[in-house]
């Protein structure tokens, strides 16, 4: 009896259901979901839904140990004290520092990238050797910076060895003149060899043929750099300065390890961090996290639109833009009417 | 096509299976432990005959007699503290191992595990935040409203006085929620050998004084007069603990009176108050009287530097004492003086708790049990605060290693019903935090007394300022 009331069952609705989920497109849609719906389960769990709390903290005064029903609604307040106040605002002026720093680091992983994609002695050896800083972690690299500018300690002693005298020497540390660049080498020595990495896997992929052409056109050594290499690998070129800019904005390791964002060297991070763990102002804090972040988007679309000036240049160097334009018009043109005959047909 | 489906689901079931047994061998040991503690409790409510503590279910520090109740409880229980010295072999003092091993002497069914942490403070907080946390904890910086949402009441004050020094600590409504594991006093730990080199005979009992003994030992000897300690931020963070007793000989002062105050950071002009005490640190500072690189100095560092002699005083309480004096083989010249502020011809020190032990409130009936238990051994039994040169906390002890003559010993009274939690606040709201990791605004001195970027005055000035702003958006009232 119950057999035949469940095979009444299956043959009516369940029924399409599996033969759907049999057929191509069914099995299609459901292999697409099944495997989308894990990461992006993650993904909200682990980012949005944090970052969507963190949102609503930033309207609320309140303590990391304030209970919900305690939190006091505050509206824009904590967006206005992040403007009002000198000391966040300040902070990112040190952004400056690190910004210099990765447009050093960018100049110098690119330099040191296109040296090492030709044939050099020992490459793959040099290549290890730079990457390696990047393989050790934050803290214990602030850790090890910390010491090495402690006076008298390792870098005092190779400049002694180099012929500086040690009253000539700089507190590196201490000079608020110079403490920040200190920091910021110490964040350039880190990722270069990381971004030249990048770099070379960029350059290994452009045609070797080109370079043979180019030599038998006469072109020396900077200009297959200038006009083969560099537009080749542009994407990477914007991505990673966009990636090092916005890292540079929210700088935070080193200063937070090294000098414990003491004696001028505050990032903007240290300064959110000492606000929400120190004084608690878990709102204000997280309003400045907010700010940051719009900041960040700004730079990134402003950034973007850099790019594409600079390398439209590029790209229309053999025909105007205009002409390029009209091209491309004709083109989807072209498209737009094979699509339509086939719709036709 | 077919075994790959077989493949497919067989995957997504173990993956599954493997998510759910997750969460359900914490389960399942959880209720495991909790049949377990009630069994345990039977017994141990049966067998110790301790009716009251037992089958009643509230448990008192003042009722459980050491060695005679619970002896037969079997139960694991976690201590999470700040004493990672402790935790190495080669600690001069005694090791928590050493203190593990004669508690379970007298309990041996008690399992004691001991993690602690470097960044004690912070993480502590986290841990609490996560709600899942260890059965014994120092209690960190919560505010004093949330106590009983996190922590265990050992007894209602009255009784708890009875028993323990510094009962008030962690007192909220009538109820205590922390044992002091030691108590310390606030004062200067120092190298006599250094100061009798440089011709200083009498301590110094005036900021200026101090000022002239410092310049002294920069005269006459190679150590560093003053270190600072910098760069570790959180021995700045303690100069805060100056200003209440020891700079006022009030004892209601910094619970009570502080946050009344109207620009408690001026000058009173006879070098007592918050004024006399940060301006010793300025003019140290300002004198060159302190180390050459402020930026690099190092906290492990500096206790064999000042047990070798090379550094002459630095201000820390009396809990560092211990370790300045195991740091080196010239324990016998370590020296511990108060701190130089002479009010009416008395020098006065705060005495006050060390971190305070916290039970969970949220274990089993067991482990509570078993966490007060050691708790109390620790405080009655273990010698922990004699052998780490506190002050006694147990109530029926005197015996300390620390002489400080001629000091009165002044114990803060905590704030008045009802404004329990308004020093955290107004700590939040200026972001001074006095006594709550303001090391940054201290750091802030020694930056500007070096560089000359602004003068003491108006570095109180702002200070002022923060206070006063403070008061009118919290609405307090300033009445002194």
């Amino acid at each position: 009896m119950a057999a035949t009331v469940a095979k009444v069952k299956k043959e009516k609705k369940p029924f399409h259901f599996m033969q759907w989920a049999k057929s191509r497109k069914g099995q299609q849609v459901i292999i697409c979901v099944a495997f989308m719906v894990i990461p992006l389960l993650l993904l909200f769990t682990f980012t949005y839904l944090p970052f969507g709390e963190m949102v609503k903290f930033s309207f609320y005064d309140m303590k990391y140990s304030t209970p919900a029903d305690k939190r006091e609604f505050v509206g824009w307040e904590n967006y206005l004290d992040v403007f009002r106040r000198d000391d966040c605002f300040g902070a990112l002026k040190l952004s400056l520092y690190y910004v210099v720093g990765a447009l050093i680091q960018l100049a110098l992983a690119l330099y040191l990238a296109t040296i090492l994609s030709f044939k050099v002695k020992g490459g793959n050896f040099f290549k290890g050797l730079m990457f390696f800083p990047y393989l050790i972690s934050g803290i214990a690299i602030g850790f090890i910076f910390k010491f090495f500018y402690t006076r008298g300690f390792v870098l005092d002693t190779v400049l002694q060895w180099l012929g500086f005298e040690l009253e000539n020497l700089p507190y590196w540390l201490r000079d608020q003149s110079i403490n920040n660049w200190s920091l910021v080498a110490t964040s350039v020595w880190r990722y270069f060899g990381q971004n030249m990495v990048l770099f070379i896997g960029a350059i290994m992929s452009v045609d070797a043929e080109l370079y043979e052409a180019a030599e038998l056109d006469g072109a020396n050594k900077f200009q297959q750099f200038r006009y083969i290499i560099l537009p080749s690998i542009k994407t990477i070129v914007t991505l990673n300065v966009i990636l090092s800019i916005t890292g540079s904005l929210s700088a935070f390791e080193q200063p937070y390890v090294i000098t414990d964002g003491a004696n001028g060297t505050g990032t903007y991070f240290v300064i959110m961090n000492e606000l929400a763990h120190t004084s608690q102002k878990v709102g204000l804090a997280s309003a400045m996290a907010v700010v940051l972040l719009l900041i960040i988007f700004a730079c990134t679309i402003l950034q973007k639109l850099f790019f594409k000036y600079i390398f439209r240049d590029a790209a229309s160097e053999d025909e105007s833009y205009k002409a390029k334009r009209a091209r491309l018009k004709a083109e989807k043109a072209a498209l737009r009417a094979e699509k339509a005959k086939k719709g036709v047909a | 096509m077919k075994l790959k489906k077989v493949l497919a689901v067989t995957l997504i079931a173990a993956m599954t299976a493997g998510m759910a047994a997750c969460g359900n061998t914490t389960n399942s040991s959880q209720t495991g432990t909790t049949t377990n503690n009630a069994a345990d409790d039977a017994v141990a409510a049966t067998e110790s005959g301790d009716a009251a503590a037992g089958a009643s279910g509230s448990l008192s520090y003042a009722d459980i007699t050491l060695g005679e109740d619970y002896t037969d409880l079997t139960t694991t229980i976690t201590l999470f503290n700040h004493r990672t010295d402790l935790q190495s072999a080669d600690y001069n003092g005694t090791t928590w191992d050493e203190y593990l091993a004669a508690f379970n002497e007298m309990y041996p069914n008690i399992t004691v595990e001991i993690t602690t942490d470097t960044n004690y403070a912070d993480d502590a907080l986290m841990h609490l935040q996560s709600g899942d946390y260890e059965t014994i904890m120092m209690i960190p910086a919560v505010d004093k409203a949330d106590l009983s949402n996190y922590f265990l009441s050992y007894g209602d004050l009255e009784t708890m006085q009875g028993e323990i020094n510094y009962a008030t600590t962690w007192e909220y409504g009538g109820q205590v929620y922390g044992v002091p594991s030691t108590a310390t006093t606030q004062g200067i730990v120092y190298n006599k050998k250094v100061f009798e080199e440089a011709g200083v005979t009498e301590l110094p009992t005036t900021p200026d004084e101090f000022i002239a003994a410092l310049q002294a030992i920069k005269d006459n000897t190679d150590a560093i007069p003053l270190y600072t300690n910098y760069a570790a931020g959180w021995t700045m963070g303690a100069w805060d603990a100056y200003i209440g007793s020891n700079a006022t000989g009030d004892n209601t002062y910094m619970n009570q009176k502080l946050v009344h105050t109207a620009n408690p950071f001026q000058d009173y002009g006879d070098d007592t108050h918050a004024y006399a005490v940060y301006k010793v640190l300025y003019d140290a500072v300002a004198n060159g009287l302190t180390e050459e690189d402020y930026s690099t100095t190092d906290w492990e560092g500096c206790k064999g530097m000042i047990n070798n002699g090379e550094i002459g005083c630095m201000v820390l309480g009396s809990w560092a004492y211990p370790q300045m004096e195991a740091a080196g083989e010239n324990a016998a010249d370590i020296g511990y003086m108060p701190f130089p502020i002479t009010i009416d011809g008395v020098q006065y020190a705060s005495a006050g708790a060390d971190y305070s032990y916290g039970i969970n409130v949220n274990a089993s009936d067991d482990e509570k049990a078993a966490a007060m238990v050691f708790v109390k051994w620790m405080t009655e039994e273990s010698g922990f605060s004699y052998n780490e040169d506190g002050l006694p906390v147990d109530a029926d002890s005197t015996e300390t290693k620390l002489s400080f003559e001629g000091v009165t010993f002044l114990e803060d009274e905590p704030a008045v019903a009802g404004e329990e939690d308004l020093l955290n606040q107004m700590n939040s709201e200026s972001e001074l935090n006095i006594n709550a990791g303001g090391d940054a605004k201290i750091q802030a001195i020694i930056e500007h007394a070096f560089n000359g970027t602004m003068t003491y005055d108006e570095i109180m000035d702002e200070w002022n300022q923060s206070w006063s702003d403070a008061q009118e958006a919290l609405g307090v009232e300033v009445t002194q």
